[in-house]
């Protein structure tokens, strides 16, 4: 069977308990990523979301661990997969559904659509492009940037698995090796690009061991165990700010839906999923582990609930009201001195779709 | 194994102590510049200026770049704002974007022309498309030798310019003398927008003239300029192509026809206003391009006039371009190939004749 497994002896054990406030913060954020997605694919499937989704489901662990141990002003570099981590960088749910419904307060103003998306001036994320890994390069330039002018940032870029099959892929993480660049490589090896399993991708056994071909730290954690991801990728973090340069880090976890709305993913073999839906949940995993700590009561993680499927009708009627970009506006914004980006865009559109 | 060096050696890590450095490029004792001095006094002058600016390529430091545009850079601005990185121009190309967007004002040096499409993806999906899709400007100028002329067959002879002004979101500039050049590179530098600058590599060295000093002389983006007054034709073209309409030109005086010279020196955007007025004035118009004649810049001029000067012509418009076949190496090849001085005025009357 074409499939790589994560084992329960390879996980990443974090030394230290995070704050309670934190680990509560990471509950609602996993709460909310998996709650998005799950209701974004029914009105998908209902005919009444536009365009594509792409769902990151059973990768939570992956994105929101990843994304705790970044300050503000460290930037992030994700993809399409990766709305999640968006969502824990701390863009706001009620343009995030505007930008799915191609409203004018989406967050590129209706120029792009689902999670192709980003908010470069407000939490420091990259609008995501599909050619994959695209932004790995340009992670490089705004680590490079922080290194210029002596700054303690961080860039962090994600990527799948089948990106690293990439010429690009390899190109950055061998710049930011030979410049020592504050960068945080993330691999989220969801075990299928597309439909091609992980062996068809890459020779080796895992993708973190690759980083020793560029004389960085490659480690790799269990997507499963979102506590395990955020302590690599706080080491990782640090070791940037700090002056260490790059790391690596591969987690690994399943995609438990197609590549996209449309793909079915039948080239899953049954028993993976079920086996990763049961065991490999990062959202039941750590929804179990808060409780067992006493970090939340029955009734707190219920209230979480709760607002967060407020948020989400909330944000859905948001968008529902936000008027579609005017059309006349479809070429501008392409200069800087057409003045589009640095003025109020028109509402006029109105809210209902030709 | 040897223990690799990672760094430069001491002797040439000069930055701020190179003060009083210079490019090696010099003008004559009268004053004059050629187009390749030129460009290297605006790239100077333009380092100088604004410390957001540097630029990285492959041997633009110790070495100086490929045609020697940089030399005398890394003694006086150091290798981290003359860096050279390896050969990955997908990462260069990335790096200027990421750099760009965190306030840097980068220019990267491609060798040749040609190899801008080893980063194509990078240039055309994604340094074209962040301005339009996020708002974040991205104030990068990409440059390097293009044309042919030099025997310098298939991959270093390349005319890239329609592939990326199709890309939209690009400015490119292909001016065909030292004034302009310096004038052009100045504005390319300091525009908040992509900018792809093609200096012709015939042109580098073999035409020279009086450049202002000035540092602040600007040749605007986007305006064309007519090179030669004349009544009874336009010739619009631009590049190294010029210089050969310049001779054709002399010839036809001589034989009673007047042409006039209009130099494009923007290719996208295009400055239609200066052509038509010169379609306005001569109604014939001969199209010339080193690019190839099939989806090449003057298929667009020539579409131009023909929608928008239609009623001023009294001859169709006729292009002069090389076939779409790779730049043969051999004299009588890339002679037979490129629109030679003959050519140009054998189309020239026979468009007069009309």
């Amino acid at each position: 069977m074409a499939t790589t497994k994560t084992r329960q002896d390879e996980q990443q054990k974090t030394g230290q308990r995070l704050p309670g406030d934190e680990l509560k913060r990471a509950l609602y954020l996993l709460k909310l990523c998996r709650y998005f997605d799950e209701r974004m694919e029914a009105l998908y499937r209902q005919g009444r979301l536009p365009g594509a989704i792409y769902s990151g489901r059973g990768q939570e662990g992956t994105h929101i661990g990843v994304v705790l141990p970044l300050r503000p002003e460290d930037s992030l570099f994700p993809t399409h997969r990766d709305l999640s981590a968006q969502i824990a960088k701390g863009l706001d749910l009620k343009r995030i559904m505007a930008q799915f419904w191609g409203r004018i307060d989406g967050y590129t103003r209706g120029r792009d659509g689902n999670s192709h998306i980003g908010d470069w001036y407000g939490n420091k994320t990259w609008t995501v492009m599909s050619h994959l890994p695209i932004a790995y390069p340009v992670a490089c330039g705004a680590a490079l940037a922080y290194k210029r002018r002596g700054e303690s940032n961080v860039a962090m870029a994600i990527c799948g698995d089948g990106s690293t099959s990439n010429g690009r892929w390899h190109e950055s993480l061998n710049m930011s090796a030979i410049a020592k660049l504050p960068v945080v490589w993330v691999v989220n090896n969801n075990l299928y690009a597309y439909s091609t399993p992980n062996p068809l991708e890459f020779p080796v056994p895992t993708i973190a061991e690759r980083a020793a071909a560029y004389k960085m730290p490659g480690v790799r954690v269990d997507g499963a165990d979102v506590l395990a991801v955020e302590a690599a990728a706080r080491e990782a973090v640090e070791r940037a700010r700090s002056g260490g340069g790059p790391t690596l880090i591969e987690s690994v976890s399943l995609r438990w839906k197609g590549h996209a709305g449309h793909d079915p993913a039948k080239y899953v073999p049954k028993e993976l999923l079920e086996e990763y839906m049961r065991d490999k949940d990062p959202v039941k995993n750590f929804e179990r582990y808060v409780l067992s700590e006493g970090v939340v009561s029955e009734q707190e993680v219920a209230d979480i609930q709760a607002r967060i499927e407020k948020e989400f009708d909330e944000g859905y009627e948001f968008a529902q009201a936000s008027p579609f970009p005017e059309p006349e506006d479809h070429a501008k914004g392409l200069w800087v001195e057409d003045g589009y980006w640095t003025s109020e865009p028109g509402r006029g559109g109105g809210t209902e779709a030709s | 194994m040897s223990k690799t060096e990672t760094t430069r050696p001491d002797e040439l890590q000069a930055g701020a102590a190179g003060h009083g450095a210079e490019p090696r490029g010099k003008r004559t004792e009268d004053g004059q510049a050629t187009y390749l001095v030129a460009i290297a006094e605006a790239l100077w002058e333009e380092m100088e200026r604004d410390e957001r600016v540097y630029m990285l390529g492959e041997d633009i430091g110790v070495y100086g770049g490929a045609f020697k545009v940089t030399e005398g850079f890394y003694e006086r601005f150091g290798g981290d704002r003359v860096m050279d990185t390896p050969i990955a121009e997908e990462t260069i190309v990335g790096m200027a974007i990421g750099s760009a967007m965190e306030g840097f004002r980068p220019i990267a040096e491609f060798q040749y022309a040609d190899f801008m499409s080893s980063g194509f993806d990078m240039i055309s999906t994604a340094l074209a498309r962040v301005h339009y899709r996020s708002g974040v400007p991205l104030p990068v100028v990409l440059r390097g030798p293009s044309g042919g002329m030099v025997r310098a067959s298939s991959f270093h002879s390349i005319n890239p310019e329609p592939w990326f002004s199709y890309a939209g979101g690009i400015k490119v500039i292909a001016p065909a003398f030292p004034a302009d050049a310096k004038g052009l590179m100045k504005s390319a530098i300091r525009d908040d927008n992509p900018v792809m600058f093609l200096e012709h590599k015939w042109i580098y060295r073999r035409i020279r003239e009086q450049v202002p000093e000035d540092p602040d002389f600007l040749i605007p983006i986007s305006v064309a300029d007519v090179k030669r007054e004349g009544d009874d034709v336009s010739i619009v073209t631009y590049g190294a192509m010029v210089h050969r309409a310049l001779e054709a030109a002399q010839t036809l005086e001589a034989e009673g026809i007047s042409a006039e010279i209009v130099d494009l020196r923007t290719v996208y955007p295009m400055d239609e206003e200066t052509v038509l007025r010169s379609i306005e004035k001569t109604s014939r118009a001969l199209v010339l391009s080193e690019s190839y004649r099939f989806v090449g810049i003057a298929a667009e001029v020539a579409s131009t006039i023909a929608e928008k000067a239609f009623e001023h012509l009294d001859a169709p418009v006729v292009r002069l371009s090389p076939p779409n076949v790779p730049v043969p190496f051999s004299p009588t090849l890339e002679d037979a190939f490129l629109p030679g001085v003959g050519d140009i005025v054998a189309e020239v009357k026979k468009l007069s004749a009309w």
